[in-house]
Parts: C-alpha cells; structure tokens; sequence
C-alpha cells in the first residue's frame, strides 16, 4: 500500500478572513467577504467583489518587508498564508531539508504591470515591476522571503492553478522526489481580469448565487492559501500533527471550448472520477462536494451535470464556498482545500449562500451547518478556462 | 448589395477576424450562428462589443444578442432601428 | 525498481531557423540583428482560417509543432499534454493591456483576454485533438520547459502515463522586447521558441532516451555534483560516458563565465556545446536546447556550429549528451539524452 501523504499545515488569506481561525468564524456565521470594491482601483465599481480587506502597505508592515522592495499583491497574500502553514507545520526552510514548493497563479505580478504599463515605456521609476510581471517572479519572491527550498515552480492552469499545484505536490511524494511539498496558489484581484471576465459578460452585478435558478455569474475574489503536504513517515519523524490527508486527486481536460464547460461536464467527470479511482473510494464514501460553483450559468448546469453522472440519485451535501470568498481564480483550489480541511476538523457543513430556487436538472445545494454523518471524506472541485479541470480527495488524517 | 449591408458585412468580417471570408460569401439572409461560418458563443460577444462600439446599442446580455444575431439582415434592420451613432 | 525508460519518439521546432526541420545542423542562418522573430511555415496546412480565426500566433505555433510530432509518432490522444512557458501569449496580454490603459475600461474585446491567459495551449492542443487526459501548464521564468518535461517524467516513473506531449512555447513582442532590454533581460540575440516532444515508452524508431532529469534550486556545487552522480548511476553510467555537454551560454561574458565555471566543476573536459548562438534566448530556449541535443542523438553527428571551442575534437556518433541549464545562477537543471540506436 502506498504510504499516506499528510497535510501538516494549512494557511489562508482571502474576503472572509486573513487567516483560518477568521475563515472559520466567517463560515459558521454566514457572513459574506463579497461587497463594493474598496482596494482595487477601478472604473467598474457596480461590480461587487471578494476583495482581502488590507491594502498592500498594511500587509507589508504585517510581514515586516522594507519599503524599498515592492512585492506586488500577489506575493504579499501569498507570504501571508504560507507564513500562517509553515507556523502550523513547524517548518523554517533551510537549506538542510530538502522542501519544495509549488505555486498556482495566472496573473502574477500582473496588479503592479496594469498600473505601470504604459510608464514602463517613458520612465525607468518602475522597471522593478517589469521583472516581477511573471508568474515564476510572484513564486520566487515568495519563496525568497522565507529561505531555501530545493525546487520550486509555478503553475498557471488558470482557475484550476493550485489544485494542479496540490497534484503535483502529492506526485513528487509519491515519486520519492521530496518528503514535504508547499502547495497552494495565491492571486490578487486585478483590472486586468475584471476587465477579461467582464467582456465575457460572465460577471454578476449583484452578490453571486451559485446553482441558483436565478444565477446570473460570478463576483470575483483574490486571497491566497497554502498547504504543507508531508510523506505520512517525514511527518511521524518530525513528531507533526496531521490536519488532514490528501487522499485522492484528479486531472482532466474538458477539451471542448476555450472558456465555456461541455454539456455533459465530461472533464470534471473525469477529474472527480480519478480522484475517487486514485484514493480506492466510492461515490457513498464522500460526505461533502466543495463545488466549482461560480454561479456562472454554464459551469453550475456542467457541473450538476457532471456530479449527477458520477454519483447517481444519491448526492452527499454539496455547496459553492464563492459565494462567501468570491471566484479567488488561480488560488481558489488551496483556498476551498482549506475550507474543506476546516469542515473535518470542526465537523460542520460550508453552506451556500444566496440560494432560493432550483435550476432545472440543477443539484440543490446544502444549507445547513450540521451533518448527520462524519465527514470522513471530502471532494474538492476547482474547473479553469480551457477546461484545465481537476478535483482533490481530501480526508480525515486517520483511516476508518 | 445594399450598402449598410455591404458595410455591417465588412465590419464582421474584421472584428471576427475571418481571414479568407469576403462580403459575397456571406449570404444576409442566412443564420450567422449554427450556420456556415461557424461562429460561436465568443463572437456574439465580439458582435455585442462592435454594436455599442459602432453604432452605440447597448445589449445587456449575450441572451439578448441571439434574436439580434440571427442573420446579417436582421442585424442590419435593427442597427437601423435602434442605432444612437 | 524496474524503471520505465522514456524515450523521444519525435521532436520537431519552430524558431529562428527553418521550422519544422533540421535544416539547421547543415545550413544554419546567421543573423546580426538582436531581436528576432520566429520564421513561421504555412499554418494553413495545419489549422483551417476559420479555426485560425481566434488563434493567436504562439498558439499556432506550438498547435502546428504538437500535430506534427502527434502525426510522426502516431500517438493521436497523449496520456498527458504538458506544456512549459514563461511569458505564456504576451502578444494577446498586451493587446488587452493596451487598450485598457489607454482606452479605459469599457469596449475591450474578448478575445485578446481568451488568448492570454498561459494554459489556452495545452488547453488548446487538447480541444484540438481532443484529448481528455492529464493537462498542465507549468510558467516559471527559463525553467518553465524543464518543470513540465520534470513532471512527465515523474508520471512515467509512476507509471502513470505511457505517453507524454511535452512543449516548450514562448513568444516576444517589438514592445516587451524593449522592456526586457531596459531591465537587462534581453537574450544575444533575443528570439522566440516553439518546441514539442513526443515522449513514449517505445524504444523503435525513437530520437533517443531520455535518461532522467533533475532540477535543483540553490543548490550548492556539492548538492550539484550528487545529483549529477545519481542521475548518471541511475543510468549504469560513469562521467567519462558522457560525450558533449550542452549548455545555454550565449555569449554575454558575464553570465556565460561563471556558468562555465560550473560546467568545469562538474564535468572537467568533457565537450562544451552551446546552441543559443542559433536559435536565441527566451523563456523557452532550453526547449531547443534539449532539442538540438536529441538531433545530434538521431543523426549520429555533432554539427560543427555547435561546438563551444573551434579547437574541439569531433564527436563520431555520440552516445550520451548532457543539457546542463541555469537561470539567474538559482535553477539548475540537467537532462540525459542516451542514444536510442544499436544495441
């Protein structure tokens, strides 16, 4: 049998909560990080979004970074959440241990480049930024904040970012490459992708309402979340409590439009298919499904669709978190990968807010906190454009 | 060719970027959707941008966009109808 | 462990030199501008105009250089489509970018966004081909081809795959190539990559094997002479098997001295071979790097153009090659290449 891979630490940053403890609080509250933009300077301030409420200047005098270096949103969130893991897991890298990290993102540093863009060609005030514009820069600065990893990367699938990070974190255990690997994804909001979504007329002018009837897109959100995924063996030597186990994974391409899900949601019934097959569960071994669920009309009619064809007529509570952090894009994998762990941990149900009434075909979604049964195990599903759609089997740390 | 027709024809074939396509191919009375160009969900959103960019008719939602899509012909009668610029 | 040996089974290139051939080894072009775009073949042999219609130029690109090794190797649906590339399609993000700060943010179309975003390749390749399977787009500044090509190859240790399109795309603007020139980033010359390979585990009619890689961050030159060491005893070989080093110098003095520095350390005398002098420098560059390696492997010679020192004795029908990379002195990767022919 294949040794089992912990997770022993877990961080996020994002609309309802700057670290677990917060997002805990929001959930079980039903409090909502989606409102009127506060941050982001844009002309489009009839869309509500799922903005992390610190302005980049306080999350620098948080981690204490000097004023001479300017890291751009994404690299702050995310050295914010890794910080809040590697406190839990109890791990300095150092060039001593052998650690990876594997980051998600598609915009980058592209916060700071839409600022500057047209700057960067008549003045040299903001050429830092030209470097830090790609995705492999936000992973580095990072990475250099907190000291030596052995290898590091980035992923950019697009929505589907850090799931994808999570995989390759679990096949690089698995490999025998690393006994830790840092996963996760962090992407702030820019104009640039509020722009994109909005051209797609994809975006919701009110708060978002995934699988409802009435669902008209998504609000987009930003935060960050990592997790330190460890060889169960490394994590008995080090003595590290195990918050949780990624049991399963999957990835799939829908392979049939550049931004819209197939009829059938044949990717993402690939994806949780494999991630089910991977971990040797059933479809009534899982106890929760965090949704994709943007809220978008497509995604939420595939994806029912796709739940449906795997599960049959006996569904486990399902729900759409965005709906309280908002589409957190390249980062919402790790992010609803923790909201999934926190599920286990305090036994509770993530509900879905804003829902009324039924699509038709649609899976009705879980509004209630409490659940009857353990949640032993938990889907987590995150889809990107181009049909990059991948799914994660996250469970309780012990069998049984 | 009636020339707001001829016009409509030249501006869709530039914004939908359909290279080898010139106004004659296109037939005014045939579907532009499901049709023989091919064409799909991303450039009814590219039509909607040419219409308010164009003509200052603003279509709130792609839903909109299909009854207004249907043929180059009722594109044109609407533009006519409804055009602010 | 019983090891599942990997092999090339087609690579083919679009760049500075003759797309889609290996015109190069006998009749390089030489140029003496410092930015230069890809020469492109005749995309209507591979994508009809009204499919072409959204397609940007990088994705054409690399579309054009996937269906050509998916033709030669006769694998129609990839078990995984990989695919590397730092800038991913700049052309497209600029376009939006442009519009947006200077026009304001309403009228932007959609298109430009669509073709933006890193993953509209391997997605595209996969709509394309329609191919359901394992799709990963990895964007990591130079390194980018080497952790997708890394990724591939842990899926076949793990035996998790027995096919694998792996690519190594990137395209560069007049306008980002300014701003890469301003912040010192700029190639000698700077140029543009399309590449795949088609790895399978079938040894016949093969390019060559692909012996294993590592890539390491960091690492100290003690750290780098381990894994240099295991990748070889992974391999039944010793140090002196290795017949030519190739590398990404590119004829800046003050990066190419210290990376030589390295390659003394670690590999002593062994034959230097660099290949930026032909096909540029950008993101993807390692991509044809690892490409030019595996041609010398098929054809069984080491073209002249390629060797570092003009003193250089000739290689006859070199049987291992080296790829030793490094960015910004942080990543470090090497990739065996074994010859696939004879015994």
């Amino acid at each position: 049998m294949k040794e089992p891979i912990y997770i022993t630490g877990a961080g996020i940053v994002s609309a309802i909560g700057l670290n677990k403890a917060e997002v805990l609080d929001s959930l079980r509250q039903h409090r909502t990080g989606i409102g009127p933009l506060q941050y982001l300077q844009s002309e489009h301030t009839e869309l509500p979004v799922g903005e992390v409420k610190l302005s980049n200047e306080k999350m620098k005098s948080i981690l204490k970074i000097s004023e001479s270096i300017p890291p751009t949103r994404t690299s702050l969130m995310g050295i914010m959440a890794l910080n809040e893991a590697l406190n839990e897991a109890g791990i300095v890298p150092s060039s001593t241990q052998c650690i990876g990290f594997v980051s998600g993102t598609t915009v980058g540093g592209m916060d700071m480049t839409e600022q500057h863009y047209l700057d960067f060609f008549e003045k040299n005030d903001f050429d830092h930024f030209i470097t830090s514009h790609d995705c492999g820069a936000c992973t580095q600065t990072i990475a250099d904040y907190f000291g030596h990893f052995s290898y590091i990367t980035s992923i950019s699938t697009a929505c589907s970012s850090a799931a994808n990070a999570i995989i390759l974190g679990a096949e690089l255990i698995e490999s025998g490459e690393l006994d830790i690997v840092i996963v996760g994804g962090s992407e702030s909001l820019t104009k640039y992708h509020l722009n994109g979504f909005n051209t797609l007329m994809i975006l919701d002018h009110e708060q978002c309402r995934p699988f409802d009837a009435t669902r008209s897109g998504l609000n987009l959100g930003e935060g960050a979340a990592y997790l330190i995924l460890e060889k169960a063996s490394s994590a008995k030597h080090r003595k590290a409590k195990a918050i949780g186990r990624l049991s399963g994974y999957g990835n799939a391409c829908d392979a049939f439009h550049q931004t819209a899900s197939s009829q059938n949601g044949e990717g993402a019934f690939r994806a949780m298919n494999k991630a089910l097959q991977s971990a040797g569960l059933q479809t009534n071994d899982i106890q929760y499904i965090n949704a994709h669920g943007t809220g978008t009309t497509n995604n939420d009619m595939s994806e029912s669709i796709a739940i449906k064809r795997l599960f049959g007529d006996i569904l486990p509570p399902i729900s759409s978190t965005k709906s309280y952090t908002g589409h957190t894009t390249s980062a919402s994998g790790s992010i609803e990968a923790v909201i999934c762990l926190l599920a286990m941990i305090y036994q509770f149900l993530p509900t879905n807010l804003n829902w009324k009434y039924p699509m038709p075909e649609g899976i009705v979604p879980n509004m209630n906190d409490y659940s009857n049964t353990e949640l032993k195990h938990v889907l987590c599903n995150s889809f990107g454009f181009g049909g990059n759609d991948s799914s994660l089997l996250l469970s309780k740390p012990v069998n049984g | 060719m009636n020339e707001a027709i001829l016009e409509l024809k030249r501006q869709i074939i530039e914004v939908l970027n359909l290279e080898d396509i010139s106004p004659e191919d296109i037939d005014e009375n045939a579907p532009l959707f499901g049709g023989g160009l091919g064409l799909d969900s991303i450039d009814a959103l590219e039509l909607i941008v040419l219409m308010e960019k164009n003509y200052g008719i603003k279509l709130q939602d792609p839903a909109e966009g299909k009854a207004v899509f249907k043929s180059v012909a009722v594109m044109a009668n609407y533009i006519e109808k409804n055009r602010t610029k | 462990m019983n090891r599942q040996r990997v092999y090339i089974q087609a690579t083919t290139q679009i760049s500075i030199q003759s797309p889609l051939n290996e015109n190069w080894m006998q009749n390089p072009i030489q140029y003496e501008r410092p930015f230069i775009r890809s020469i492109e073949p005749n995309f209507r042999d591979f994508i009809s105009p009204i499919e072409a219609r959204r397609i940007g130029r990088l994705q054409k690109r690399a579309l054009t250089t996937s269906l050509t090794v998916i033709h030669q190797s006769k694998v129609e649906h990839p078990d995984a489509i990989i695919t590397g590339t730092g800038l991913g399609c700049i052309e497209n993000t600029e376009l939006f970018l442009k519009d947006m700060c200077s026009q304001g943010e309403y009228l932007l179309k959609p298109t430009p966004f669509i073709q933006s975003t890193h993953n509209t390749i391997s997605s595209l390749i996969a709509i394309y081909t329609q191919t359901h399977n394992y799709n990963v787009t990895y964007s990591h500044r130079n390194i980018s081809f080497e952790c997708a090509l890394y990724d591939a190859m842990l899926q076949f240790r793990l035996q998790k795959i027995n096919s694998a399109l792996v690519g190594s795309h990137d395209e560069l603007t007049p306008s980002w190539y300014e701003l890469l020139k301003k912040v010192g980033y700029s190639g000698n010359p700077s140029a543009e990559a399309s590449v795949s390979f088609m790895l399978t585990t079938e040894r016949n009619n093969s390019w060559c094997e692909l012996g294993g890689i590592k890539i390491l961050h960091q690492p100290s030159i003690e750290i780098l002479k381990l894994s240099l060491g295991k990748l070889l005893t992974d391999n039944g070989l010793n140090l002196s098997d290795i017949d030519a080093v190739i590398t990404g110098i590119n004829g800046n003095q003050a990066t190419d001295l210290p990376t030589i520095q390295i390659y003394k350390q670690l590999f002593g005398q062994i034959p230097l071979l660099h290949y930026k002098h032909l096909f540029g420098d950008s993101y993807s560059a390692s991509g044809l790097g690892l490409y030019s390696a595996a041609c010398c492997l098929k054809y069984q010679f080491v073209p002249s153009t390629l060797y570092y020192m003009e003193t250089e004795d000739q290689i006859d029908n070199p049987q291992n090659i080296m790829f030793f990379g490094q960015s910004d002195y942080k990543d470090y990767s090497l990739i065996l290449l074994k010859s696939s022919c004879g015994k």
